[in-house]
């Protein structure tokens, strides 16, 4: 029944990013009903797909990753009034959702009753953190490409299609704002949960995650900072923030690659 | 005599070219002056932010052309080695006046089927009213009939689709909401206030900046809201504005790098929109070097704003048509011109030769009696009218058909008549 669901709500979220692509291709734009009905959907599947999964394990993880990218799309949109954040964001969660369900919806290990709960909440808001980078991320892409088109007096898809340099630069400090008390409390939970709970074989797989957990915290916290206090805003907010979910995406892969099986290691 | 125009537009001269091209109203009579002393007997120039066009009423001798290429050409600073003519086209006869007709019409512009070029066309017949001659006259009369036909039987001048609004458009991609957002708008010509309106609506606080028409600055501003400032004071303001919208008359850039390079500096970053509607541009095009300056040409805004004409384009067939009907009547009235008084002159010499022969024959025939010699007279007056009658009827024909010029000239060769001044 959840891998069904998730089926369900990939094949959504696949039509979903068909139809954010579409126009970009050529083909006319989809009406905005329809653009918000398949997310919508996609959305209410993985909600329930969800709600029968303990949140533990990578594709767990991953899965829940998709749904709340999928969630603060559909929000940031009626934000932007216009669907240019599903050009990243629907292609993204189509695909976290295909690796979530590769990977296995079971959690791996058999995890006991008192740790759970921390577990699941650590899980919860370190990926709301991460969505919400990822969305300050996507933000950005979205406003460096506009601020391109607008520079180089090009007046095609994105000019049309893309919201406005003001709305998504309002948009990644939003992101930014927001996901570094998520990702503060969600590292800080992996920190007393290393510490309480972790020893033996899972200290290994503890470490790389702190470390990584550590390191998106630092990068995010920069970022938030530049965007605060430093009064960074515009071009350059913009690839701070870019920079800033890149060096994050390559210290994953830096630390899968040197933790090969590290199943639980999101 | 035929009609020609020659001149450039958006589609054959980049906006570097057409800015140099373009014609004050001051320049217009001696710009004419010089082409109709090179021989043409009537000209209208038509100077807009599109085009520049100069209707003539001229033979086929090159003289009068070749002075509008060396007219243009003087104002290149660079010319390539076609001169001016590599950046333009010329129409004779049926084509020029249809190719008027279009221009009227809104369906040779950049935004298809834009309302102002008929005002525009009307203003270089006013201009050149002294010098445009009774074909040119009636040319342009009928070319703003044309123009109002298509736009009270078509759709094609349907939605807003202007410069103007494109402007809004473009700063809209900028600012989100523009509501609240402070603008200085240099000029205060029409494109200024209906810019300047299109941003007022929108919730745009507006400056209005005149020169040279303070008065009228100030009646605009006060109509939108707004205030009016002298051009010495505008420059400071581009330390705090949002849009800076240009629509000078001047014919040289007046926002350069030296007046607001340090200015801008102060905006620490802050997004700045600056429109450029006016040609020859206001804006010194370094401007857009500062990373936050978002520079945009008339020919931009005319590109956003084309965009918003898709559904007009479903009306160029019917619009079409009417300036073709409308051709066939101008021509067949210019084809008609000169068949009465050609027709005048052969009647008349043939009158004179009848005369002539009826004199020598009826001297020669002194014994007739008065009632013979007046039915001699009848009979010769009736022959000759026999022998125009066809001739005459042909000629108002081929006039009526629009085919009467080319009849008229064999005629004139045949008969060895004057060709008319």
């Amino acid at each position: 029944m959840i891998v069904t669901l998730h089926l369900v709500a990939l094949a959504l979220y696949a039509l979903a990013t068909a139809l954010a692509l579409a126009p970009f291709m050529g083909f006319r734009s989809t009406p905005r009903a329809l653009a918000i009905a398949f997310p919508c959907a996609g959305a209410a599947a993985h909600v329930v797909a969800l709600s029968q999964l303990t949140l533990v394990g990578l594709g767990p993880a991953l899965s829940m990753l998709a749904l709340c990218l999928v969630l603060l799309q559909l929000a940031s949109e009626r934000l932007l009034r216009g669907s240019a954040v599903s050009f990243f964001a629907a292609p993204l969660a189509t695909g976290l959702v295909g690796l979530a369900v590769l990977s296995g919806l079971s959690p791996g290990t058999e995890i006991a009753a008192s740790r759970t709960t921390w577990l699941a909440l650590h899980v919860a808001l370190s990926v709301l953190g991460l969505a919400l980078m990822a969305l300050a991320f996507i933000a950005a892409a979205l406003y460096l490409l506009q601020f391109r088109e607008l520079k180089a007096r090009r007046f095609g898809q994105v000019f049309q299609l893309f919201p406005p340099l003001e709305r998504l630069d309002r948009l990644n400090r939003f992101a930014l704002v927001a996901g570094f008390p998520a990702l503060t409390v969600g590292v800080l939970l992996a920190v007393g949960y290393g510490a309480r709970f972790s020893g033996g074989a899972g200290l290994h797989v503890a470490k790389a995650q702190l470390v990584w957990g550590l390191f998106t915290w630092v990068v995010l916290g920069w970022a938030v900072w530049v965007r605060v206090v430093r009064r960074w805003d515009g071009r350059r907010a913009a690839l701070a923030s870019i920079a800033g979910f890149s060096a994050v995406l390559l210290v994953y892969v830096a630390l899968k690659l040197v933790q090969p099986g590290a199943a639980r290691f999101l | 005599m035929g009609i020609k125009v020659l001149g450039v537009n958006h589609r054959t001269a980049p906006l570097e070219v057409r800015e140099r091209f373009a014609h004050g109203a001051h320049e217009v009579p001696g710009a004419l002056a010089r082409v109709l002393a090179a021989g043409a007997s009537g000209g209208v120039l038509l100077s807009t932010c599109n085009r520049t066009e100069f209707y003539l009423v001229t033979d086929d001798e090159l003289p009068p052309l070749d002075t509008v290429w060396s007219l243009l050409g003087e104002r290149l600073t660079a010319a390539p080695s076609g001169g001016a003519r590599e950046y333009g086209y010329i129409e004779h006869d049926r084509d020029a006046v249809r190719h008027l007709y279009r221009v009227s019409a809104g369906l040779d512009s950049m935004i298809l089927g834009e309302s102002q070029i008929q005002g525009q066309v009307r203003d270089a017949w006013e201009a050149s009213r002294a010098q445009a001659g009774p074909v040119l006259h009636r040319l342009f009369q009928t070319a703003l009939h044309v123009g109002s036909r298509v736009r009270t039987e078509t759709e094609l001048g349907m939605g807003t689709a202007s410069a103007a609004s494109a402007a809004t458009q473009v700063a809209g991609k900028i600012f989100g909401d523009l509501a609240g957002r402070h603008a200085l708008i240099l000029g205060a010509g029409d494109m200024a206030e209906l810019a300047a309106t299109c941003l007022s609506d929108q919730g745009v606080q507006i400056t209005l900046v005149a020169n040279r028409t303070q008065e009228r600055a100030r009646a605009i501003a006060e109509r939108l809201g707004g205030r009016a400032v002298s051009l010495e004071e505008a420059w400071a303001y581009f330390a705090t504005i949002d849009i800076a919208l240009c629509s000078t008359a001047a014919p040289h850039a007046v926002v350069t790098w030296e007046r607001v390079g340090s200015v801008i500096a102060r905006r620490r970053g802050r997004p700045l929109c600056v429109l450029d509607l006016a040609v020859p541009r206001d804006v010194d095009p370094a401007i857009a070097q500062i990373e936050n300056v978002f520079l945009y040409d008339v020919d931009d805004l005319q590109t956003v704003a084309a965009q918003a004409t898709a559904r007009r384009r479903d009306e160029v067939p019917a619009a079409e048509r009417i300036v073709e009907e409308e051709t066939d009547l101008f021509w067949a009235w210019y084809g008609g011109l000169g068949v009465v008084p050609t027709i005048k002159e052969l009647r008349s010499r043939m009158e004179q030769l009848r005369a002539a022969e009826l004199e020598r024959a009826l001297r020669q025939l002194s014994a007739l009696s008065p009632e013979d010699r007046a039915r001699v007279e009848q009979f010769s007056q009736s022959l000759m009218n026999k022998f125009l009658h066809q001739p005459t009827l042909a000629l108002k024909a081929a006039a009526e058909e629009g085919h009467g010029y080319g009849l008229l000239e064999a005629l004139r060769r045949l008969f060895g008549m004057e060709p008319p001044a």
